[in-house]
C-alpha cells in the first residue's frame, strides 16, 4: 500500500500556503473547530492515545508532556513552538512553516485550548527571515478570517499566536534555552528541575513543541487517534518527515511512515547513491546522534528501532554518506560546528569541544601522534553526560561514535601523516580543497 | 522547623527542608568542591565540579541544584564522581594562564586549592592557552573607578554577573560572546560603576576580578592577623573583617592592609559598600595627630602662636585652667560628632553633668552629615543615608539629637551663641574621617577673630578646625579602639581594636576620663570594660545590658596564615571555600599579642 502524504500533501502547489487552498483542499480549521467542542481534557486524551512522539529530537509522548502542564495556577500558560530548526541535516520544519503554515497556527491553537493558554510563541530560527514573512503573513489572514484573536469560531476561546525570531544559535533549540531567549536573555539552558510545565516562559507553566508535533495536532483531532496511530508501527505512529541529505540522488524532505526501513528511504525516496558508490555510513537523526553502518539499513526509521540498533532517530535528519568521506574530518567538521555553538554556560562544554575541534584538526592534519587518540576518547568522556543540557552529550556523540566504529581511520592518519582516502568528491569542493 | 535526614558518604545528614544536597554538605563539613554557588546570590549549576552520586538517579547530578530529599543516598568519592570532578578540574585550568606567583588571589584562592585537592595531577593540554587581553599582567585592563580585570583568569562561573542583577540591582557586567570566545565584559568597557563593587573581588572564586585598592599590596600569607570588627562609616553597621598585614620582624608592626565584609544575616548579609571598604586610608594619613599640641596665649604683638608638641602631663594642668577660666566666664560648650563611640559619649556625660550639673548634656551639641547615596532601585543592599554609626547611641544616652537617626542635626543655636560671643570654651570631640562634623568652618573663623575665646579639639586629624584650636588632643580612630556603637536598627554592636593609635595618641574615652579627673569629677574607670560595665549598668534591660560582655577580636598568633584568621574569618572560609590546605613551615607571631579564644582547628584535607 502505497503511502500517502497529509503534513506535505500540497507543498508543491504554487498557492499551496494560502488560506484558501487549505480550507478548500486540506479541511483546514475543521480540526480546530472539532476541538472546540471537545473538553481541553479530552484533547490531550486523544492525543496521549495517539501515541504521537514528539518530532524534535527526543521522541516524548506529546500528549504526556501536555498533561504534565500545571492546571491549578493562577498563572497564564503558554504554548512555544521550536522552530528554531538548527540541527546539522535537518530542514523539514522549514518546509512545514512556508508551505503549509495554516496548518501549523490550526495546530497552535488547539494545543493552546488543550492545555488552557491563550497565547502561542513561535520561536523561529535566525536565518528563516523569509519563512518568518510567509508565516506572519498567513498568521494575519488567520485572525482576519477569525481562526485567531478573540472569541475564536464563536466559542469564546481567545488565542494569539505571535513568531519570534531569534538570532541564529543552535543552542536556542533546547527547549529551556528557547523560552530564555523568548524572554530576551542569553539562550542558555536552565537548570532542570523545574521543568517548563511547571516553571517555563516567565515562570509561567509552558509547554515546548516541534513544529511537526503541533502540525500533527489538527490531523489527530480531525481523523481520531486510531488513524494516526495506525499509520506507523506501535509506539512510533503518524506521518513522519526526514530529511535525506548527502551522498543521495535526490536528497529532500520525504514524508513516510515509521514501516519504512532506512535503506527504503535513500535507495527508493532519495533515489540511490550519487554515482553508485558504496554506502560507508549514515547519521540517521541529525548530526547529534551515533552513527549508522551499511549492514543496519534494513531497521525501520521508527524512534524504537533505530534505537535498538544503537542510534537514535532525533530529528530524522539522515545523512548518508559514500565511501569518500574521512571519518576524522566527518568529526572534525562536525566538532567545527559544536565549538561555534556551545553556549559556554557549562564548564566540560566550553572548554571541551574547542579541546576536541583543536586535537581533530591536528590529527586530520597529520600532525596527530599516538596518545592524542586516547586523549581525543578521554576528552569526550569527560563531556559526556557532565554537563547540563544534551548539547554536551551531542558534541561528543560525532568523536565517540566514529572512533568507536571507524579506529582504524584515526590510527591511519596518525602513522601515515595523512588521509589515505580518495577523497574525490572533497577535492572538487572549492569549500574543502583546502582541507587536504 | 521541617527537616530532612539523607546520607552522604554513608554518614546521615539532617538539614532544614529546601536545603540543597551540596549545602548540606558544608553544614556537616564534607567537602564538596564549588565555584559558581556562592550563599548569597542565586544558583547557576554551570561550573559543574560539585558534582556527586545519588542513588536512583541515573546521572551525575550538581549538589548545587539538587534539593536534599528524605532518605537519599548520596556519594561524594565514588569513583564515578572522583574522575567526573577531575575531568572538569582539568577543563577549568586547560586555558587557565596559572600565573599564581603574580596573582593577587594566590594563597586564598578556590581555584588554587580545590584543584589541588581534587584535580588530576596533570593538564593533558599541549595547546596554546586562550589569551584575551595579552600575556602576564598585561591582560589586567580596567574594570571600572574601583577595579581591575583579568579574562585570562576567569572561569565564566558568572558571580559577579548575578551578583550585580540580583544584589547591586543594575545588571551591568554580562558575558558577551559565547561558547569558547566567551567573555566576562561591561557595556562598552565602560568598567563596572557602583557603590559595591568591591564585593565583586570577594565573590570571584579566581584572580579576574582585583580592587585597585588591594591589588600588589600584599599576600595572604603575610595577612596573618585578621580582626572582627564593624564599619562605622555609616549607620547601617557592616560587620567586617580588618586584615592586617605584619611580619613578626617588621619593627613598623602590622598595618591595616584591608576590609572584608563579615556575615551577618540581620545587618549586612555576605556585602558591605565601597565606602566602608576602601575609605580607610586616612587612618593611617600623614595628618594624624600623633602628640597633643599647644598653642601658647597671644604674644605681645596680638600675633597667634604657631602649635606646639607638648607633653600629656604638661598639657592636662593647661587644660583644666583654661577650661576653669572660661567657665567662670561664661557658659562652655560641647561640640560631639556621632562618630563618637558610646563609651565616650558616656564618660563625656558623666563629664558635663559633674561640670554644669544634671543639665549638662544641655551643653552638648551632636553633629553628623547626610548623603544620598546613588544606587539602582533594584537593590537590595540599601547604604544609608546618615553618615555617621552612633547617633542612636547618643538619644540612648539621652543626647539631644533632634528626629534622631533620620533627621539632620541642629547647629543653627549653637552658631548663633559662638557668633554673639556668648561662648566662652568650646569643647570638639571628632574622631574623624575629615568632614564628618559637616560644615564647621564658622568655629574656626570664630576663633580666629576672638568671638570664641577658647577651643580645644579632641580628634584624630590635623584638620582646619583643629588648625585653629588652642589645645589639640589626639585621639583614637575607629579600628583603634575597643567600642560599641548602636546602629540605625538599634543594635548594638563591637568595633575591635585592630591596630595602636599612632604616637602618643590615647583612646577618647580615657582623654575624656583624664579630663574629668582634672576637673575634679570621681571617674571610677580603669578600663574600656569598666566604662562598658557602667553603661550596661545604667541602662538594663535594654541592648546595652550585655555592652561589657560583647567579643572585641584580636588577632590571634598563628601556626599558618589560615589559624591566623580569627574564629568567625575562619568560619567564613570554612562556609565558602572549605578545606584550604595548610601552609607548610610557616608561623608567624603576632605583635606578641597573647592568644583570645580557641583556634578553629584546620579540618584534615582529605586526599
Amino acid at each position: 500500500m502505497a503511502y500517502e502524504p497529509v503534513l506535505t500533501a500540497f507543498v508543491n502547489e504554487p498557492q499551496g500556503y494560502t488560506l484558501d487552498f487549505y480550507l478548500q483542499r486540506q479541511r483546514g480549521y475543521e480540526g480546530l473547530r472539532k476541538a472546540l467542542t471537545l473538553k481541553p481534557g479530552d484533547i490531550i486524551e486523544q492525543v496521549k492515545a495517539s501515541g504521537l512522539r514528539g518530532r524534535g529530537g527526543a521522541g516524548f509522548p506529546t500528549g504526556l508532556k501536555w498533561q504534565f502542564v500545571l492546571k491549578d495556577t493562577p498563572k497564564p500558560k503558554y504554548i512555544c513552538c521550536n522552530a528554531d530548526e538548527s540541527e546539522p541535516g535537518t530542514f523539514k520544519d522549514h518546509v512545514l512553516m512556508e508551505r503549509n503554515p495554516h496548518l501549523l497556527i490550526e495546530g497552535c491553537a488547539i494545543a493552546s485550548y488543550a492545555i488552557g493558554a491563550r497565547v502561542a510563541y513561535i520561536y523561529i530560527r535566525g536565518e528563516f527571515y523569509h519563512v518568518q514573512e510567509v508565516l506572519e503573513a498567513e498568521i494575519e489572514k488567520a485572525y482576519t478570517a477569525g481562526y485567531l484573536g478573540k472569541n475564536i469560531l464563536g466559542s469564546g476561546f481567545d488565542c494569539d499566536v505571535f513568531v519570534h525570531r531569534g538570532a541564529g544559535a543552535y543552542e536556542a533549540g533546547e527547549e529551556t534555552a528557547l523560552i530564555e531567549s523568548l524572554e530576551g536573555k542569553r539562550a542558555q539552558p536552565r537548570i532542570k528541575p523545574p521543568f517548563p510545565a511547571v516553571a517555563g516562559l516567565y515562570q509561567c507553566p509552558t509547554a515546548v513543541n516541534n513544529v511537526e508535533t503541533l502540525c500533527n495536532v489538527p490531523l489527530i483531532v480531525l481523523n481520531g487517534p486510531e488513524w494516526f496511530a495506525g499509520q506507523g508501527p506501535e509506539k512510533n505512529g503518524g506521518p513522519k518527515l526526514f530529511c535525506v541529505s548527502g551522498h543521495v540522488k535526490k536528497p529532500g524532505v520525504y514524508e513516510a511512515s515509521m514501516h519504512t526501513t532506512l535503506r527504503e528511504l535513500i535507495d527508493d525516496h532519495a533515489g540511490g547513491m550519487i554515482d553508485e558508490r558504496p554506502l560507508k555510513a549514515v547519521i540517521p537523526g541529525g548530526s547529534s546522534v551515533p552513527l549508522l553502518l551499511p549492514d543496519q539499513l534494513d531497521i525501520a526509521v521508527s524512534f524504537d528501532s533505530v534505537q535498538k540498533a544503537g542510534s537514535l532517530l532525533g530529528s530524522a535528519g539522515v545523512i548518508v554518506m559514500n565511501d569518500t568521506v574521512c571519518m576524522v574530518w566527518l568529526a572534525m567538521n562536525l566538532l567545527h560546528f559544536y565549538r561555534h555553538e556551545s553556549c559556554g554556560k557549562c564548564t566540560p562544554c566550553r572548554e571541551g569541544t574547542d579541546w576536541l575541534f583543536k586535537l581533530l584538526g591536528r590529527i586530520e592534519a597529520g600532525e596527530g601522534q599516538p596518545k592524542d587518540l586516547d586523549l581525543l576518547f578521554g576528552v569526550s568522556s569527560n563531556i559526556v553526560g557532565k554537563t547540563l543540557c544534551a548539547f554536551g552529550d551531542a558534541a561528543a556523540t560525532p568523536v565517540l561514535s566514529t572512533m568507536k566504529l571507524f579506529r582504524h581511520e584515526y590510527e591511519s592518519h596518525v602513522r601515515e601523516g595523512r588521509c589515505t582516502l580518495p577523497a574525490p568528491w572533497r577535492a572538487t569542493m572549492p569549500v574543502f580543497a583546502g582541507s587536504h | 522547623m521541617d527537616t530532612v535526614t539523607l546520607t552522604i558518604d554513608g554518614r546521615p545528614v539532617t538539614v532544614a527542608k529546601g536545603k540543597t544536597v551540596l549545602q548540606a554538605a558544608i553544614e556537616a563539613g564534607i567537602s564538596v568542591p564549588y565555584y559558581c554557588y556562592h550563599p548569597g546570590i542565586s544558583i547557576d549549576g554551570s561550573c559543574r565540579v560539585c558534582v556527586v552520586k545519588i542513588e536512583k538517579m541515573p546521572k551525575l547530578q550538581t549538589s548545587c541544584s539538587t534539593v536534599c530529599t528524605d532518605g537519599m543516598v548520596v556519594l561524594t568519592r565514588d569513583p564515578d564522581v572522583v574522575d567526573a570532578r577531575a575531568g572538569v578540574f582539568e577543563f577549568l585550568l586547560i586555558n587557565h594562564p596559572l600565573d599564581c606567583p603574580v596573582c593577587d588571589k594566590g594563597g586564598e584562592c578556590p581555584l588554587q586549592d580545590f584543584s589541588y585537592t581534587f584535580g588530576p595531577a596533570e593538564s593533558r593540554m599541549d595547546f596554546p592557552r586562550r589569551v584575551f587581553d595579552g600575556e602576564g599582567v598585561r591582560a589586567d585592563v580596567d574594570f571600572g573607578p574601583t577595579l581591575m580585570l583579568n579574562r585570562n583568569r576567569c572561569i565564566l562561573c558568572t558571580r559577579c554577573v548575578r551578583f550585580m542583577k540580583e544584589i547591586d540591582g543594575d545588571a551591568q557586567i554580562g558575558i558577551v560572546d559565547r561558547g569558547y570566545g566567551s567573555e566576562i565584559a561591561t557595556f562598552q568597557e565602560q568598567g563596572v560603576h557602583s557603590l559595591m563593587s568591591g564585593n565583586l573581588m570577594d565573590v570571584c572564586p579566581v584572580g579576574a576580578i582585583l580592587t585597585k585598592d588591594y591589588r600588589f599590596k600584599s599576600r595572604p600569607w603575610d595577612n596573618p592577623g585578621v580582626v572582627d570588627t564593624v564599619c562605622t562609616l555609616c549607620s547601617k553597621g557592616c560587620n567586617t573583617s580588618a586584615w592586617l598585614k605584619g611580619k613578626p620582624e617588621w619593627a613598623r608592626g602590622s598595618r591595616l592592609i584591608r576590609m572584608t565584609p563579615r556575615f551577618n544575616p540581620e545587618v549586612n548579609g555576605y556585602w558591605m559598600c565601597d565606602i566602608g571598604r576602601f575609605n580607610y586610608h586616612w587612618t593611617e594619613s600623614d595628618r594624624r595627630l600623633r602628640r597633643p599640641l599647644l598653642r601658647s596665649p597671644s604674644t605681645r604683638s596680638g600675633q597667634a602662636a604657631a602649635l606646639e608638641p607638648v607633653a600629656w602631663q604638661d598639657l592636662q594642668p593647661r587644660l583644666r585652667n583654661r577650661l576653669q577660666d572660661a567657665a567662670a566666664a561664661g557658659p562652655v560648650r560641647f561640640l560631639v560628632s556621632a562618630h563618637a563611640a558610646t563609651e565616650e559619649l558616656f564618660v563625656l556625660k558623666q563629664v558635663t553633668e559633674a561640670l554644669i550639673g544634671s543639665d549638662g548634656l544641655k551643653s552638648v551639641t551632636v553633629a553628623w552629615t547626610r548623603s544620598e547615596k546613588p544606587q539602582p532601585e533594584q537593590t537590595t543592599f540599601t547604604v544609608p543615608v546618615t553618615d555617621a554609626p552612633n547617633v542612636n547611641g547618643a538619644r540612648d544616652l539621652g543626647y539631644d539629637v533632634g528626629t534622631g537617626n533620620d533627621g539632620t542635626p541642629d547647629l543653627r543655636e549653637l552658631r548663633q551663641a559662638v557668633d554673639a560671643g556668648r561662648v566662652k570654651a568650646l569643647y570638639v570631640i571628632d574622631p574623624g574621617p575629615d568632614g564628618s562634623l559637616g560644615d564647621v568652618a564658622w568655629i574656626a573663623s570664630a576663633r580666629r577673630s576672638g568671638a570664641l575665646p577658647l577651643l580645644v579639639v579632641q580628634g584624630v586629624l590635623m584638620t582646619d578646625l583643629a588648625g585653629a584650636a588652642d589645645l589639640v588632643l589626639p585621639g583614637a580612630a575607629y579600628v583603634e579602639k575597643d567600642a560599641i556603637y548602636t546602629n540605625d536598627q538599634g543594635r548594638v554592636q563591637a568595633a575591635s581594636r585592630a591596630i595602636a593609635p599612632p604616637g602618643e595618641a590615647l583612646e577618647d574615652w580615657r582623654i575624656l576620663v583624664n579630663l574629668g579627673r582634672s576637673l575634679g569629677v570621681a571617674l571610677p574607670y580603669e578600663t574600656a570594660s569598666d566604662v562598658r560595665q557602667a553603661i550596661a549598668g545604667a541602662m538594663p534591660g535594654t541592648g546595652y545590658a550585655e555592652a561589657d560582655r560583647l567579643v572585641f577580636t584580636r588577632p590571634i598568633p598563628a601556626r599558618n596564615w589560615l589559624q591566623a584568621s580569627n574564629p568567625s574569618e575562619r568560619w567564613k572560609w570554612d562556609f565558602l571555600f572549605q578545606d584550604l590546605p595548610p601552609v607548610k613551615g610557616h608561623s608567624v607571631q603576632m605583635e606578641g599579642l597573647p592568644p583570645q579564644g580557641a583556634y578553629i582547628p584546620l579540618k584534615p584535607v582529605e586526599p
